[in-house]
């Protein structure tokens, strides 16, 4: 009995340290600027942090941006990470060379490429636009779903695309009509995990977008101002960012938990 | 309904390594043709290169009057059934029938009636809607075999259908098999390691070794006549034994000296094997040709006994002499204790001579 409470103690304090920060932050965001740093819990409540973000700093622009362009470039990369994934898999294309070339481009640090896609972009007139940021994101995404894909198609039996085909299947279509299905789980979750990745992304959204193509991590990043940091805002921008990913975490967790533990960790 | 022909088929994997070499085999319009092997032997890969799945990197495959060689799987009209099944697991029982039946174009009411049919003959019915991932193995192994027959192929290849039921379900199934086969009249292939489903349910049965087609023919003859030691000894369970011998012609016929098996030959053997005396030879005895008792043409053979197993039925003894195991299966009356010493009776009549060079059998006549 004892050993079980001091193991359920243990438990709350770890959720409670993974937990309490982002509870603050959603606290913080619903009290008044003045009373944000002080330790009552609830001094007094209000909805005035959210309301000067939509009113006067635009964050609903922001948001709406963030949306279609995470969005959009999972839609974008998906079909060819899953081509990309699947011939890796079954005709091991490229052999080892385009694997290790495909997880050593997550290696690079973003930065380096920053300059470089920055130059292309301002030639091709991509700055500033959500087109451009949708691709750059897309592009980012490609090998990490495409690895994580991978792993997927190798774990489903080569026989069952072997009895498709026997059945009257094309290549093609058995990849469309058996393959695709079979792998949906692991693909709404590395959807997922790819539309995190762009929601989160921050250093090309600042470089390659302006004020018009903003996201929400541009945007809470221009709430630190030289005359402080509006910690309010921020904490409501932030309570919001996390909003759509407690979401689709919440109705893909099966498939995620299934996701990362037969298909990335391979 | 059609015949197959593979006309020297290779599958080269590359840098020297085969999977199947250079094998011509003749499967007839409706036969039931087991290919069997130990693992590694090449029966899948030509189960797989004659339904169109492994590339093959040299010589033909026909299929009634096509030459299939170059064809896809889907334009070559056979169903595969596999060891894993390979059901769709996003589709009910029912979808993964129709599937084949949808890709080719199949009216619906032909495939509704042609599903309700199959379901009928393999007791089905109950889990049409049900998911594979909702069903037994012997209810999947089922569904896979239904799968295969609503598509009314030309011919049907098995790879190792049987092997992940239990033992009972395994031995109906062998039944179910034999009897569908009758049934519907159609080619079948069937790969299977174990020489009991090949005994049992084969026309002819194709055993290979190391990608090579080592002896094709009736069972009960392939039993009777292998061709070498390795068939000698795969197609029975214990297997044949073998023992290194040296035949002597003598004043009054053939003698043999083969560890513990030493004696005169009968008359018959004397004259068939009388060319083998130059040479090293293998004396090969079935297990069930060590009898309890003495019979016309039999030589004595004591050891001491080192293993018995008693199954009811019968019991397999092995004894222990001049350095040779011998194992024999006899009748359920005599089960010595392990460590007594016995005399079994070796049944020359029935003995098979190899070289011992090349493991080749003696021819051993009709």
């Amino acid at each position: 009995m004892l050993r079980r409470a001091i193991s359920h103690i243990g438990l709350i304090i770890a959720c409670l340290s993974v937990l309490l920060p982002i509870l603050w932050v959603f606290r913080t965001s619903l009290v008044p600027e003045h009373a944000s740093y002080s330790t009552d819990i609830f001094p007094e409540l209000t909805l005035e942090n959210y309301r000067l973000l939509f009113g006067d700093k635009n964050f609903g622009t922001n948001y709406a941006n963030s949306l279609i362009v995470a969005t959009l470039s999972v839609v974008l990369s998906m079909p060819f990470a899953a081509m990309t994934g699947y011939a890796f898999a079954r005709f091991r294309t490229g052999g080892r060379i385009a694997r290790f070339a495909t997880l050593a481009s997550q290696m690079l640090p973003p930065v380096a490429l920053a300059l470089p896609v920055f130059m292309l972009y301002r030639a091709a007139g991509l700055t500033n636009s959500l087109t451009g940021l949708t691709l750059i994101y897309a592009a980012i995404n490609l090998p990490f779903l495409t690895w994580i894909l991978m792993g997927f198609f190798e774990s489903i039996p080569e026989d069952l695309e072997g009895a498709a085909m026997t059945d009257g299947a094309t290549r093609w279509g058995a990849f469309w009509r058996i393959v695709l299905p079979v792998a949906a789980p692991g693909i709404l979750a590395s959807a997922v995990l790819g539309f995190i990745l762009s929601w989160n992304e921050f250093l090309f959204a600042l470089i390659l977008g302006g004020s018009k193509t903003a996201t929400v991590p541009v945007a809470l990043a221009a709430l630190q101002t030289s005359n402080g940091v509006q910690i309010s805002q921020v904490s409501a921008g932030v309570s919001l960012a996390i909003l759509p990913l407690l979401i689709a975490v919440h109705f893909i967790q099966k498939y995620l938990v299934q996701g990362l533990s037969f298909g990335s960790v391979k | 309904m059609a015949a197959i022909i593979l006309d020297s088929i290779s599958r080269d994997f590359g840098s020297g390594i085969f999977g199947v070499r250079d094998a011509s085999l003749t499967i007839d319009e409706g036969e039931f043709m087991v290919l069997l092997g130990p693992s590694g032997c090449g029966k899948s890969t030509t189960l797989r290169m004659i339904a169109g799945l492994e590339e093959i990197t040299s010589g033909r495959i026909r299929i009634g009057v096509r030459d299939v060689t170059r064809l896809a799987p889907r334009d070559r009209n056979v169903a595969v059934v596999f060891q894993s099944y390979a059901l769709y697991p996003h589709m009910s029982v029912r979808e993964n029938m129709r599937f084949g039946m949808k890709m080719r174009g199949t009216p619906l009411a032909e495939q509704d009636k042609r599903i309700k049919d199959a379901a009928e003959i393999l007791g089905l019915n109950p889990y049409l809607d049900r998911k594979p991932g909702a069903l037994s193995g012997g209810q999947r192994q089922r569904v896979a075999l239904g799968r295969a027959m609503v598509r009314e192929p030309d011919a049907f290849l098995m790879d190792e259908p049987l092997s992940n039921l239990d033992a009972k379900l395994r031995g109906e199934m062998r039944q179910e098999l034999v009897k569908l086969h009758r049934r519907l009249g159609k080619t079948m292939v069937f790969v299977t390691h174990d020489h009991v489903e090949a005994m049992t349910m084969g026309d002819r049965i194709c055993i290979m070794r190391d990608g090579r087609i080592e002896q094709v023919g009736p069972p009960l003859q392939v039993y009777a006549n292998p061709v070498n030691t390795f068939v000698a000894q795969f197609l029975a369970s214990p297997a044949m034994n073998l023992i290194p011998a040296q035949l002597v012609a003598g004043a009054d016929g053939m003698a043999i000296a083969a560890g513990p098996v030493s004696g005169p030959l009968p008359a018959r053997q004397a004259s068939l094997y009388a060319a083998a005396a130059a040479e090293p030879a293998i004396l090969g005895l079935r297990a069930e040709d060590l009898l309890a008792r003495p019979g016309p043409s039999t030589l004595p053979v004591s050891g001491i006994v080192v293993t018995r197993e008693a199954l009811g039925a019968e019991n397999l003894i092995a004894i222990e002499a001049e350095g040779v195991t011998l194992h024999a299966r006899v009748g359920r009356d005599l089960l010595p204790a392990l460590g007594d010493r016995i005399t079994l009776h070796a049944d020359m009549g029935q003995m098979h001579l190899f070289r011992a060079a090349s493991g080749a059998a003696w021819p051993r006549g009709a």
